[in-house]
């Protein structure tokens, strides 16, 4: 199981930044793994901890919210929402027990699509160390 | 002829019956309406009584507490079948209530600290004769069996109470609101709030008319349903949460959590200054909720 463990990660993008970030990568044709599946949002402050929750819940080995930079956000503070319900929900995870290591924040502009792949390598990297998720319902 | 009903006392601290008994001089009205045909603390109906009555012979059943062991579940899928209208009574059994944070822990450390570590125990065993079998982690009450009613509050408040049993006795279902506990709270709102800093229940004296969370007490009012009259932050302390989530919340905890994150100053409190102020997120904000939230317990990796 260890050896071949391949994490299922979800990636809650924002619109402005970080899903075009990830739409440079693309375009630029950089490789990068494929474990992590994208949503798009608005705003990384539309991200709402119930979803990040229930991501774990059905069994996501890692959630990934990523936003543009302090100061860039389209909507002026939809990322300084974010880091801090990352930072309250990091210390819930905690003491649910779950690592969170398995959750991560990123600030990822439209011009780092490098950014965007070293970030999900690093993220995968990370999953493979702790393992599949506690809450994974399927191997 | 008197409507029969049954109260059930799952695991819990009898203060939803307290509760009950705080209707005063309403109760002379409603009792010789009644005839309750279980109450174990009240009247001597033994189980097996409640055993032989036929099953949906009851008009009513209040469930109080959740369920910790499994007497507590056979009461309570007994209470369903006897019972043609069941109603969850307190937050307890709505949703788990504050003893459902152990939740957090696995049940052996949690009887080992009780029967064994605690400091005024010498010699302690834990108790394994003519004690029900502890269930290893407590779920809300619907998930095991159907309700037709749920009445929460920690304690219902007698008013919402007398609301719900008079309509009952009436043979209509009673309607409970739904909005938000800040749509009820008199305390004056602004338009915008921006807290610059997080205070703990306990910290100075809030001004008598403003909104505590603009005062930077931790109040649970916009995740938490209306219902009990806002009689907390009516006497100057926040709310806790006790009526659980509002309309279309799955978990209270991570939309209060989320609501706080969006109010405070990004220039005064920084993402580890304010879980440094929250401290206990669960226990702050799933206090009444965890067994019904989305992640409902710890998890605990397999040995």
């Amino acid at each position: 199981m260890a050896g071949n463990f391949e994490p299922k990660i979800l990636g809650i993008f924002c619109n402005w930044c970080s899903y075009a970030g990830a739409d440079m990568a693309g375009t630029s044709r950089m490789q990068y793994p494929p474990n992590v599946r994208i949503i798009r949002v608005l705003c990384s402050g539309r991200v709402d901890p119930q979803f990040v929750l229930k991501a774990l819940e059905l069994g996501a080995d890692g959630v990934l919210v990523a936003g543009c930079h302090h100061g860039d956000c389209h909507y002026v503070k939809g990322n300084y929402r974010a880091e801090r319900r990352i930072a309250l929900l990091k210390r819930m995870l905690q003491q649910l027990s779950i690592e969170p290591e398995r959750l991560m924040l990123k600030w990822i502009s439209a011009s780092e699509g490098a950014e965007l792949v070293q970030t999900v390598e690093e993220f995968v990297n990370i999953l493979k160390e702790l393992g599949p998720s506690p809450l994974r319902k399927t191997g | 002829m008197p409507v029969k009903v049954m109260f059930v006392q799952l695991a819990s601290c009898w203060g939803c019956h307290q509760s009950l008994l705080d209707l005063h001089e309403t109760l002379a009205d409603v009792l010789p309406q009644l005839e309750i045909v279980f109450w174990h603390t009240v009247v001597d109906h033994k189980l097996h009584d409640v055993e032989k009555l036929p099953d949906k012979s009851v008009n009513v059943g209040f469930t109080e507490g959740f369920c910790r062991t499994e007497e507590d579940l056979h009461l309570l899928k007994l209470a369903r079948q006897k019972c043609k209208l069941l109603v969850s009574y307190g937050t307890c059994s709505t949703y788990g209530s504050i003893p459902s944070l152990l939740n957090l822990y696995p049940i052996e450390e949690a009887l080992s600290r009780k029967f064994k570590e605690a400091e005024s125990v010498v010699d302690g065993r834990i108790p394994d004769k003519h004690v029900p079998k502890m269930l290893e982690y407590v779920k809300p009450n619907r998930e095991y069996v159907n309700y037709d009613l749920f009445l929460p509050g920690c304690p219902p408040e007698p008013p919402l109470i007398a609301e719900v049993v008079t309509s009952l006795l009436k043979g209509e279902m009673p309607k409970l609101k739904e909005r938000t506990l800040c749509d009820e709270c008199p305390r004056v709102k602004s338009e915008v709030i921006v807290i610059k800093k997080i205070k703990r229940d306990f910290e100075g004296i809030p001004e008598p008319e403003k909104c505590l969370l603009e005062q930077g007490y931790i109040c649970m009012g916009p995740a938490t349903r209306e219902g009990c009259g806002a009689v907390c932050p009516s006497a100057g302390f926040p709310c806790k949460g006790c009526m659980g989530p509002g309309p279309n919340v799955m978990d209270q905890g991570a939309k209060m959590l989320s609501a706080l994150a969006s109010i405070v100053d990004y220039e005064s409190i920084s993402p580890e200054e304010l879980v440094n102020a929250v401290k206990d997120v669960v226990g702050t904000f799933s206090r009444f909720t965890l067994p019904s939230s989305i992640i409902p317990k710890a998890v605990f990796k397999k040995k």
